[in-house]
């Protein structure tokens, strides 16, 4: 019922205001349940997947450092045992002959290279026999940190030195004990091919490994700290057991890691006391799982903002349904109250027209007889007969208004199945208009129609159409009072498409303020003064043009006019209202 | 028609007494009574013309007295009067065989105008019956003795 367009019950703000409520309801809770477990699997597989990929990294480095550690001590071993070997074969005496300590020097540098010097070294640190590019025979080394050492453990290697041709050198020296006599053979070896085998070590771009000794000195050249010989930038630091692993991200010089910015694995060797680094830098080793990470990352943010999209897109489209769920239900809603509203007034009036009919009757009874009796009293005061006429007079024109009242209101409760005829609608307004065209003139008010030509008939039901048309001019009219003149349009127009009929009542009455335009619909709503309106009017339209299938409107600008419209269906509905008794409303005159 | 005999019945007995007194001035003979059962011995002792006879009373209803009038098998004519709210019953006495009905408040004149048509109706079937009773007895000599135990109205 649309009872008018302009005019709603229910505060719209208030409406907002719970539909937007609805709306972020909604939308936090599919972000509570999506999103945020979305994200925190995602970060938690980005943090696992880092401590992962350092736990790999970490265990690659050792494994490196424990490769190359392998690889030296191999070397270093070999060494030491090949002299090992010439010491334990030949005596002191044989190798103090210089011929035969060169013969050694000679053959053990064809076959194996890497040697610059062979001497032998009394227990007392002096030199029995050399063959080497330096002038030594003098030298008396008992005074050497690593005579001490040689003599204590059997065996000693040095760190590098600068040699003679300003080559990195370093020096093994091994003990052999002979007749209750100890010497020393010592050897300087020229450090290329040891350190190849540090130094063509490659690892990425930024990766390096070199060894340093105690005091941070490069005993190999670094791919790019420094150079052999030179100061480490990093300090040695105490020697430590097994292999250690740094792994620091940050570039920042200010963090309390050595190795700012790189992954390093280092590791303590036995003889000597060396120190094998292998490092590269951060960003280079985790490369690859930055990238992945952050592809990762990119694809968790895209579907969470994707989701979330989506979820205002669903959310939207669902809060436009249930709003027009709700619209469509409110309508209804007040369909049906308005319907009910109908129903109960009904019923009571019914009863109560009975009950009012009932004294009414025995007050006219009461009226007849005194008539009756006045006129068989000749000899009547003129005066108090005429009163007595005039009020009695009065007395039935109360009554048959009374009458009238009631009659309304059974009319109005009366549900009769309407009686379905073809009925010509212009041809029937004009009649209609001829009806009340006298009394409208009196008071100033011209008719005008604009009726549809080869408007299709339609199938309804005269007598209650009269009604609703008789109510609706009769309005129109009283709408006028107080203005000297008037004007009622009333229009047909065929609406194909709904299958029906529009009928336009117009007229330039005083209007109807917005405050009222709901109610008009309402039984016994009126405006008019008591005596004049009943307001059932409008109420007996509603209900018998809704019966009839149609639908009836108002549209209204207080103090220029009112427009009614009404839609008739070319058919009416088949089974009209629900629970109709029978009953007709033309009655017949008895049997005969 | 002056004389006619009326019975009324109705439960509103200022109602029953005005009417009676009006329609006494203008040459009926009423009785009224304000039950159906009343209605019911009033007629089995008297003959009427015609019966007014309101809907809604308390204890036996108008339409319970209608059904029971039927039984006696009288000419005289019912006529409905009803406070216009039950106008459906009002149809259905008509159906059930009441002459005609009239809605509360009516004019005297509406209701004489009524009952002079319900006597009129009464009147031609009284004679449409005896019509025939003699078309049997005239065909049937013997039929004649049909006729004593049967009441006339
Ligand atoms: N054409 C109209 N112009 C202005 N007001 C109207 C018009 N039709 C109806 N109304 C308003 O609607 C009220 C109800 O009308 P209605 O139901 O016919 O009862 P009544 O005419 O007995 O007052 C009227 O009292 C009047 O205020
Ligand atoms: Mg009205």
């Amino acid at each position: 019922m649309n009872k008018s367009t302009h005019f709603d019950r229910d505060d719209p703000q208030e409406k907002k205001i719970h539909y937007s409520g609805l709306y972020f309801k909604f939308i936090g809770l599919t972000l509570v349940c999506s999103l945020v477990p979305l994200l925190l699997v995602g970060w938690a597989i980005n943090i696992h997947y880092k401590r992962f990929a350092v736990s790999r990294m970490t265990d690659s480095f050792q494994t490196l450092v424990d490769y190359h550690r392998r690889i030296i001590e191999s070397f270093l071993q070999e060494r030491c045992s090949r002299l090992r070997l010439i010491s334990e074969t030949h005596s002191r005496d044989i190798l103090t002959q210089r011929a035969n300590l060169f013969r050694v020097f000679e053959i053990m540098n064809r076959e194996y290279g890497s040697l610059t010097d062979l001497g032998v070294i009394d227990d007392h640190g002096k030199h029995l026999a050399y063959v080497g590019p330096y002038d030594l025979m003098d030298k008396n080394y008992s005074e050497a940190l690593w005579f001490g050492q040689v003599m204590e453990k059997g065996i000693y290697i040095s760190d590098m030195f600068s040699g003679f041709r300003e080559v990195p050198h370093f020096v093994i020296a091994v003990t052999r004990a002979e007749n209750e006599e100890t010497w020393i053979l010592r050897a300087t070896i020229d450090t290329d091919a040891f350190r190849s085998l540090v130094e063509d070590v490659r690892i990425g771009k930024t990766g390096e490994v070199y060894l340093i000794n105690q005091e941070g000195i490069f005993q190999t050249n670094p791919r790019f700290s420094g150079q052999i010989m030179e100061n480490a930038p990093f300090p040695a630091g105490p020697i430590h057991e097994g292999i250690r692993v740094y792994v620091s991200k940050s570039d920042t010089k200010e963090t309390q890691q050595p190795f700012p910015g790189k992954i390093v694995a280092t590791l303590w060797l036995d003889e000597p006391r060396w120190m094998l680094v292998v490092m590269q830098e951060y960003s280079e080793a985790f490369n690859e799982v930055n990238r992945a990470n952050v592809a990762i990352l990119v694809f968790l943010h895209l579907s969470a903002a994707t989701i979330l999209i989506v979820t205002i897109l669903i959310t939207r489209y669902m809060i436009k349904l249930i709003r027009k769920r709700d619209t469509q239900a409110d309508r209804l809603n007040r369909q049906l109250m308005q319907a009910g509203k109908l129903a109960a007034v009904g019923e009571l009036s019914a009863g109560v027209a009975h009950e009012i009919n009932n004294p009414l009757a025995i007050v006219l009874t009461e009226r007849q007889i005194l008539l009756d009796s006045a006129e068989q009293t000749p000899d009547l005061d003129d005066r108090f007969r005429r009163q007595l006429t005039h009020s009695l007079n009065q007395m039935d024109l109360q009554i048959h208004r009374c009458k009238r009242i009631t009659q309304n209101l059974l009319r109005f409760s009366r549900r009769t199945k309407p009686s379905i005829e073809t009925v010509d609608l212009n041809n029937f307004i004009i009649e209609v208009i001829e009806l009340v065209e006298r009394e409208a003139k009196t008071s100033g008010i011209r008719f005008l129609s604009d009726l549809e030509e080869r408007l299709p008939l339609l199938l309804s039901d005269p007598s209650q159409l009269q009604q609703v048309f008789l109510n609706m001019i009769t309005n129109a009219i009283d709408a006028h009072d107080g203005k000297p003149y008037g004007i009622i349009h009333i229009s047909t127009q065929s609406d194909d498409q709904n299958q029906g009929v529009r009928v336009l009542i117009a007229d330039t009455g005083s209007g109807i303020s917005s405050e009222y335009i709901a109610k008009v619909f309402d039984p016994f709503f009126t405006t008019k003064p008591a005596g004049k309106g009943t307001g059932l009017g409008l109420s007996i339209c509603y209900s018998s043009i809704k019966q009839l299938g149609g639908d009836i409107t108002v549209k209204s600008h207080e103090g220029k006019g009112t427009e009614f419209t009404i839609f008739l269906p070319y058919r009416p509905p088949l089974n009209p209202n629900e629970s109709m008794p029978e009953g007709h409303e033309s009655v017949g005159l008895g049997k005969s | 028609m002056k004389g006619s005999r009326i019975l009324l019945v109705d439960d509103e007995t200022v109602f029953t007494e005005n009417m009676t007194r009006l329609l006494t001035t203008r040459g009926y003979l009423v009785t009224a009574t304000d039950n159906g059962e009343a209605a019911l011995r009033i007629l089995g002792e008297k003959d009427f013309d015609v019966i007014v006879l309101d809907l809604k009373m308390p204890g036996m209803d108008g339409i319970t007295t209608l059904k029971e009038i039927g039984k006696l098998g009288l000419f005289a004519q019912t006529l409905i009067l009803t406070g216009h709210g039950s106008i459906d019953t009002a149809l259905e006495a008509i159906k059930l065989g009441a002459y005609d009905y009239l809605t509360k408040p009516c004019e005297i004149d509406d209701l004489v105008n009524k009952i002079e048509g319900a006597w009129g109706k009464k009147n031609e079937e009284k004679n449409k019956d005896t019509q025939e009773k003699i078309q049997k007895v005239v065909e049937s000599p013997s039929s004649v003795f049909d006729l004593f135990p049967k009441r006339k109205g």
